[in-house]
């Protein structure tokens, strides 16, 4: 799948603040619409810059609820179409599994998520 | 590693169906399911499925989920429970997570079928206990019988979020509202037509402004969007509700596909490119089901099928000509489910007017919830004629059919294009069977008798009235018409808990009360 | 005690259900069936709040109640982090209210 670059879409003027900035997006990581349209605007261009810059879908739930809002908001700050957005990159696992499950050994306590 | 013809990744409609389709071709296979229980979400769909009378249409989801089970059963069919996939190579070997062990295994042919996430709408308050899914909704009341509120505001009127709606009256609980930011009501009108006349008010081109509440919802407030999606000044109204549910479209879980790096495309969500069979840009593997697109259960059955079809056929398990003659089968079907006014060219659309048979399509059901009583005779399902006979205010095309198999006396035709409108033979007698009535998905049959003014209609709420008692008469719109007396109350397993209610109303009510409320009347 | 179950459902009728089980919430005694999800016994009970955000502070419950969100995550038995829409109740339970990373 292709992806966009810098050159393209999002124009570059400066960042201005709105009055839905405070809503959650990423439920785990409680990061607000705001901190991802001002991470656009430091230069992120794709969901996976902005997943290493705030860490939305980095939590336990793996991007699962944020994904599609992120992209939206990708999609609105740049003027691309979503179908030039891809998703964050799934990484193995696909559920919170501890490091001990991993190793076949059993489960640590408090581990988990 | 343990090898295996076919290895299935969920254990829902498409999963089973594929794994039917290929253990009964003689394939070795097994599916995986991370949850508790296999069925996917079909244990919490008790409501009648849509569709043609072949393929399980006026059958409950829990139903459908029950004899796929005993299918995958009969067929010896592996089963595992609590087993998470947790990662897919190209190399077909498949990471499996079972109390807290992970092994692998490698499948001939792989088929996704994770079903769908929901999708949410992020809007201040939207964190607060209390604003919920509605397949969390669905879980609560249907699965462990617990209200998951008394109160509630529903966002989004997609089949999903009316028929979850539905599912709350059924559970007792309230719903204050049905919002959405589109101009037109997205599921079927039917569905919402079984909400408005039990008094639930639609809010199209209405937004969620906010939820609050001090540590838990206690109210949420609305506003009308203009064209442009801002809140029109003035129009906020506030609901004092204590859950807010989320019905806002689904999204494919197509991660296990990414991974895997099946070739992705957007497709109303990110979804892997697959040929008419179902096979994604992976040789031996498949998606079934939410993960290819978002489509009603009865869809994804049939997906599950033709992929559990081609596997086999692949893996030499068919020949050539049984796989050319069930493929055509399946994809006929299939393609009978995507047509009419929801299909999913049209879905969306707010500038469809006229039904196949060039009648109008009710602006007020679309935007309200309910037909005018004006505008229910023009349809073909509605007549006027002396003693008992079925009015069917089915008015827009929807793939189904069942009524017409439920009159053994001819009185209701569809014809081979399943989602045409359904129409009375005039000439022909019904006999207050009331199968039709039961029968009906979308509750949209009524025996009326206008000269006796008697009206039987299909109920399935708790407790059941009884006859002679008297209650009121409400309308299409939910309005109380006048006083209602119930003259008779038929249950019969072949009803399958629809309850057939008559009740005796004024003459002058037989055409318009369409639901009961067990409240007396007062002018 | 507030009381969410659903005695009779028209189309379900009644639940099959496990054996009552006594449990606590924040110390406080409680009832619940076995083998239930954690969360589906607290919502009976009236019980909404699960846990406070680490970073934030704000109070969230169950969300998607399949096991995915991870909003309702509790401390249960000692263990923080459980996912109680998804961990069936036990006699004896401790659960108690998740405050950021721990009770």
């Amino acid at each position: 799948m292709k992806t966009y670059g810098s050159d393209r879409g999002f124009s570059g003027e400066a960042f201005v603040p709105k009055e839905d900035d405070d809503v959650i997006i990423c439920r785990c990581e409680e990061i607000t619409r705001g901190e991802i349209r001002k991470a656009i605007y430091d230069g992120m261009r794709t969901i996976s810059e902005i997943r290493r810059y705030l860490r939305p879908g980095m939590g336990p739930c793996q991007g699962m609820t944020c994904e599609r809002n992120v992209r939206g908001i990708l999609a609105r700050e740049t003027g691309l179409p979503l179908s030039q957005i891809p998703g964050y990159r799934p990484r193995s696992p696909q559920r919170p599994v501890t490091l001990a499950e991993l190793g076949n050994e059993s489960e640590e306590e408090g581990g988990g998520v | 590693m343990k090898r295996w013809d076919l290895v299935v990744i969920g254990a829902g409609p498409a999963g089973l169906s594929a794994a039917i389709e290929a253990a009964e071709a003689g394939m070795s296979v097994i599916v995986f399911d991370e949850n508790k229980k296999p069925g996917g979400q079909l244990f919490k769909q008790i409501h009648k499925f849509f569709g043609s009378k072949e393929n399980h249409a006026g059958v409950r989801g829990i139903e459908i989920g029950q004899m796929l089970l005993e299918k995958a059963q009969k067929d010896h069919i592996q089963v595992e429970l609590d087993s998470a996939v947790i990662g897919i190579a190209k190399d077909r070997s498949v990471s499996v997570r079972k109390d807290g062990q992970t092994r692998e295994v490698q499948g001939q042919n792989i088929l996704i079928a994770a079903g769908a996430s929901e999708r949410t709408l992020p809007f201040p308050g939207w964190t607060l206990p209390g604003v919920i899914g509605a397949g969390a909704a669905q879980t609560m009341m249907n699965l462990y019988g617990v209200r998951p509120g008394k109160k509630i505001l529903m966002i989004g009127s997609g089949n999903v979020g009316l028929v979850v709606s539905y599912q709350m009256l059924q559970a007792g609980c309230q719903v204050a509202a049905v919002v959405d930011a589109a101009p037109r009501i997205g599921g079927y009108g039917v569905h919402a037509a079984k909400l408005a006349r039990n008094g639930v008010p639609f809010y199209l081109s209405h937004t969620v402004i906010r939820a609050e509440g001090d540590g838990a919802v206690k109210s949420v407030t609305i506003g009308q969007v203009d064209s442009s999606w801002n809140i029109i000044p003035g129009t906020e109204k506030t609901f004092d509700v204590d859950t807010v549910c989320m019905a806002v479209g689904l999204d494919p879980m197509s991660q296990l596909a990414r991974m895997a790096g099946a070739l992705i495309e957007e497709k109303g969500g990110l979804v892997p490119t697959v040929d008419e069979y179902g096979q994604t840009s992976l040789p031996g593997i498949f998606a079934a089901g939410d993960v290819a697109g978002i489509e009603e259960a009865s869809s994804a059955m049939l997906n599950g099928e033709i992929a559990g079809l081609r596997a086999a056929f692949k893996s030499g398990y068919i020949d050539e000509e049984t796989f050319r003659t069930e493929y055509k089968k399946k994809k006929a079907a299939l393609g009978d489910l995507r047509k009419g006014t929801f299909s999913p060219e049209n879905k969306g659309r707010t500038d469809l007017t006229l039904t196949s048979e060039g009648l109008p399509l009710s602006e007020n059901l679309f935007e309200k919830g309910f037909l005018t009583d004006e505008e229910v005779t023009k349809y073909p399902g509605v007549i006027k004629k002396a003693g008992v006979h079925p009015v069917i205010e089915c008015t827009q095309n929807i793939p189904c059919n069942p009524c017409q198999e439920a009159c053994a006396f001819g009185c209701i035709e569809v014809g081979e294009d399943i989602t045409a409108l359904p129409r009375i033979n005039p000439q022909a007698d019904c006999r207050n069977c009331g199968k039709c009535v039961a029968m009906c998905s979308g509750q949209a049959i009524f025996l009326v008798d206008e000269e006796a003014g008697c009206v039987t209609i299909p109920y399935e709420f708790d407790p059941i009235p009884e006859e002679g008692e008297m209650g009121t008469a409400l309308g299409r719109d939910g309005s109380p018409l006048g006083q209602a007396e119930i003259i008779k109350v038929r249950k019969s397993p072949a009803f399958d808990h629809t309850a057939l209610v008559t009740m005796r109303v004024d003459k002058t009510l037989a055409m318009k009360a369409r639901a009961y409320s067990r409240k007396t009347f007062s002018e | 005690m507030e009381d969410n179950r659903i005695v009779h459902h028209p189309i379900l009728g009644t639940y099959e259900k496990g054996n009552l089980v006594t449990f606590t919430y924040d110390g406080k005694e409680m009832k619940g069936y076995e083998g239930e999800p954690i969360a589906a016994a607290l919502l009976a009970a009236g019980v909404r709040i699960h846990r406070y955000t680490l970073r934030q502070d704000k109070p969230r419950g169950f969300f998607c109640a399949i096991g995915r969100c991870t909003d309702c995550v509790m401390v249960v038995d000692g263990k923080i982090n459980t996912r109680t829409c998804i961990t069936p109740l036990r006699e004896g339970m401790v659960v108690q209210t998740q405050h950021g990373i721990k009770a």
